[in-house]
């Protein structure tokens, strides 16, 4: 009985060499030359030379050497300045409604039936806070960024930036493909790790995942202008103030291009060696974007999925936000230990305790980090402003802002800084959980997670010194 | 301790320093380390069998500092291991010469096929850069036993050859004679198809790479003198120094019927010119090749330029009713005959 079936295995390796190694191209072939004879026999064609004309001429600009960057530049830009203008109005217009009118009605309904004040305090200031405060910024940009963005892909724009960038992303190791998810990070960070799977390759997928928090995202960008605006505009005159801004948010913008090219350059080198990698990119031909479709199905995939996930870890960071600026250890709260424990590395950094501990807690949204860092600020430096302990706040003007945070402390160095460091830092726990969703391991998702923020503390460390040098 | 910025830098770049030279990739302290500590006996006696294998093959006399000088290894280590291998019977030594015995043989044809097969498994599983096959199997030929070796070949399909064209030794020992002779030594006008890439020493081995001479093309011989030898192969000129092209395995072909003299790479095709796909190079391996054919990529498929990009790289094709991007590096692995000069898309 062995015997024969030893006999078998004989004969099937000695078959396995007749056959070769091209057993694949020769199945692949018969299966084209299959699907050939049917197709001709079956389908009978329209002339659709037309189409295909005019196909070959937009292709022809868009990816010629003098046109091909400006294009893809100028819609880029256009696509972030209508989302960033555009998300202006409805943003406020959810403040105003959900932390302005519901906020206060939620408060006095709560007095109204004598709820204790510590229950209050948990739930209204923190849990619906941030959950409110998250919804206002997150979902007005989302919803006009992830449509157009998704109708320019309709369309059939965005293989041929992928084409037109691959040289460049080529030479880092990774794919043209990851244009496209690092300009949708620009939206939404998590959303543009989801993008990914459009690269097929192994390797480069996951260098697009892993640097994908290079792009500054949406939660990321008022911050960035805020800041900008109040320190930076302000050591030059006034007349080129905000030139003078804008400039400072597109160079970390910028910056933060440069950072996804250089660890995507360090990822190939090391931990990513040895994963398979191949290249191939379709062209589809173009078409006209099916607008409803389009709007119906980013908001549906896109910007619901997001800011559940948002939602869902909101919660227990306002809980906890509130919770530390409450409970009091001795005659200080949890939220000042912390500070005070972490000022002298904070201050290395050229940052503050406050600062650290709102990039702590804000870990689910980027969106909170500003009404955080407020928030902490009156309450270790005990100035008048704001809404009381844990009670996350904005103000509408810009020159009360700057008040508190010169108040906390802030120079020239920490708003510098914090601009760095908001581009560089771990990415929020939505995206983490995306990460780890998409790659389904723990090692890429804690990289992914601490490689930025590696980066942030070296970078601000040095800016820190060497400012303080000169 | 007072805080100073400068002493911070200092220490920072102290820091930064002192990682790197222990973690550099390959040159780092601490893997050269860790590599050095596993370099036992064992290590050292399969090192100089294969290197006795080598020599046997080739006619060339080995003696002890000939072992030293190309294992880098203490002459004490060494002599050391050619005692233990005399008393295990796998070598003998005559005066200064030493020589296999069968037992010896046997145990370095195991060795071989484990680094042939491992860098068959490279080339065909993983995306290691060419470069790197040769250092990694160096290194796993001495970790894999019989057993996951046998797993291995009949995981790749028990191949016959790796990926630079060495035959690999079989379970029982067996070996294909390779055949060949090098390119060195052909003639003018003689013709033959490449058989055979060496990828030792590593110097001439990455010559080798940069002018993307690939094994399996045919290639005709143009000139080969004491300077240079310059051939033609898929439509493109190739110039290597004798020395390099003693490094290249050639078998030669005497009907010039048999080879195809207008094969060049789709890299070559120009704008409005179409082409038909012949075959896909064997330097086009695993998932690469795989996903080209999944494409349509296949014989007999017409293929024409359809957009060349700010770069120039990659390009696009036009293939089976639609527009494929693929990479020059990609391109020049596929092999096509130009239909026309001016020919209709």
């Amino acid at each position: 009985m062995s015997k024969k079936v030893e006999n078998i295995v004989e004969f099937a390796n000695e078959l396995r060499w007749q056959i070769g190694d091209e057993l694949h191209d020769h199945l692949t072939e018969s299966i084209y030359a299959d699907a050939a004879k049917i197709a001709s026999a079956s389908v009978s064609t329209e002339n659709s030379k037309k189409s295909f004309r005019l196909d070959a001429k937009i292709d022809k600009i868009v990816t010629s050497k003098i046109w091909g960057f400006p294009i893809m530049f100028l819609v880029l830009a256009l696509v972030l300045w209508i989302t960033i203008i555009g998300a202006n109005y409805p943003s406020s217009m959810l403040a105003t409604l959900l932390l302005d009118n519901v906020h206060p009605i939620l408060k006095s309904f709560a007095a109204s039936i004598g709820m204790p004040w510590w229950l209050d305090g948990f739930l209204i200031d923190g849990v619906y806070l941030a959950l409110a405060w998250v919804i206002a910024v997150m979902l007005p940009p989302m919803a006009i960024f992830f449509p157009l963005f998704t109708m320019l892909e309709d369309f059939g724009y965005l293989p041929r930036v992928a084409f037109n960038m691959d040289y460049l992303f080529k030479k880092t190791g990774a794919h043209g493909k990851q244009a496209l998810t690092m300009s949708m990070g620009f939206g939404c960070n998590a959303a543009g790790v989801v993008a990914t799977r459009i690269i097929d390759s192994p390797r480069e997928r996951l260098i697009a995942i892993i640097t994908n928090n290079f792009s500054l995202c949406n939660g990321r960008w008022p911050t960035q202008i805020l800041i900008a605006t109040i320190f930076i505009g302000a050591v030059v005159p006034s007349s080129l103030s905000g030139f003078a801004s804008v400039s400072a948010v597109i160079s970390i913008a910028i910056l933060g291009i440069g950072f996804m090219f250089l660890s995507s350059w360090l990822l190939t080198k090391t931990v990513l060696k040895g994963e398979v990698s191949t290249f191939n990119l379709e062209l589809p031909p173009y078409r006209p974007p099916r607008i409803w479709k389009t709007i119906y199905t980013s908001l549906i995939d896109r910007t619901l999925i997001v800011l559940w996930r948002a939602m869902v870890f909101a919660v227990p960071a306002g809980a906890i936000i509130w919770l530390i600026s409450n409970i009091y250890i001795g005659d200080e709260s949890i939220a000042a230990w912390i500070i005070n424990s972490l000022d002298g590395f904070g201050l290395i950094l050229g940052l503050n305790g406050v600062i650290l501990l709102a990039y702590i807690v804000a870990i689910p949204a980027n969106e909170i980090v500003i009404p955080t860092i407020l928030m902490l600020t009156v309450m270790v430096t005990g100035i008048s402003g704001g809404e009381g302990a844990g009670v996350m706040f904005e103000l509408d003007s810009v020159n009360e802002t700057a008040t508190i945070l010169r108040a906390g402390g802030w120079t020239l160095l920490t708003a510098v800084n914090v601009m760095l460091f908001s581009l560089l830092h771990n990415p929020c726990s939505t995206t983490i959980y995306t990460i780890y969703k998409e790659t389904k391991s723990v090692k890429w998702t804690v990289i992914a997670s601490l490689l930025p923020l590696i980066m942030g503390f070296v970078v601000t460390f040095l800016v820190a010194q060497i400012w303080r040098v000169f | 301790m007072s805080y100073n910025p400068i002493i911070m830098l200092i220490l920072f770049f102290v820091f930064l320093a002192i990682f790197l030279i222990l973690f550099r990739p390959v040159k780092g302290y601490y893997w050269i380390l860790k590599n050095s500590l596993k370099q036992n006996k064992k290590i050292v006696i399969e090192d100089i069998l294969k290197q006795l294998y080598h020599c046997e093959i080739s006619d060339k006399e080995v003696g002890i500092e000939f072992l030293s000088g190309v294992l880098k290894s203490k002459d004490t280590n060494i002599l050391e291991a050619v005692k233990e291998m005399e008393a295990k019977d796998l070598i003998s030594t005559q005066g200064n010469s030493i020589k296999l015995n069968t037992s010896g043989r046997e145990y370095a044809l195991k060795i071989i096929r484990v680094h042939r097969l491992w860098e068959k498994y490279l080339a065909e599983k993983t995306g290691y850069d060419k470069k790197e096959w040769h250092d990694r199997a160096e290194l796993m030929e001495h970790k894999l036993d019989e057993k996951a070796t046998n797993i291995l070949a009949s995981e790749l399909g028990n191949p016959m050859f790796d990926p630079h064209g060495d035959p690999i030794p079989t379970q029982t020992g067996e070996i294909v004679e390779l055949g060949g002779v090098t390119l060195s030594s052909l003639k003018r006008y003689d013709i033959g198809k490449i058989i055979h890439i060496e990828d030792e020493p590593d110097v001439i081995y990455r010559q080798i790479l940069a002018e993307n001479i690939h094994i399996g093309s045919y290639i005709r011989v143009i000139e080969n003198n004491s300077k240079r030898v310059v051939f033609y192969a898929e439509g493109e000129e190739f110039i290597l120094a004798p020395i390099v092209a003693a490094n290249v395995t050639v078998l030669t072909i005497d009907n010039e019927e048999e080879i195809d003299k207008d094969l060049v790479r789709l890299s070559s095709l120009k704008e409005n010119e179409t082409g038909e796909i012949i075959s896909i190079s064997k330097e086009s391996r695993g998932e690469a090749r795989r996903r080209l054919l999944d494409l349509g990529f296949v014989k007999g498929s017409k293929v024409s330029l359809d957009l060349t990009g700010p770069m120039n790289n990659p390009r696009g094709y036009h293939i089976k009713g639609t527009t494929i991007a693929l990479r020059n590096e990609q391109a020049i692995h596929i092999l096509i005959k130009k239909s026309s000069q001016n020919g209709k898309v």
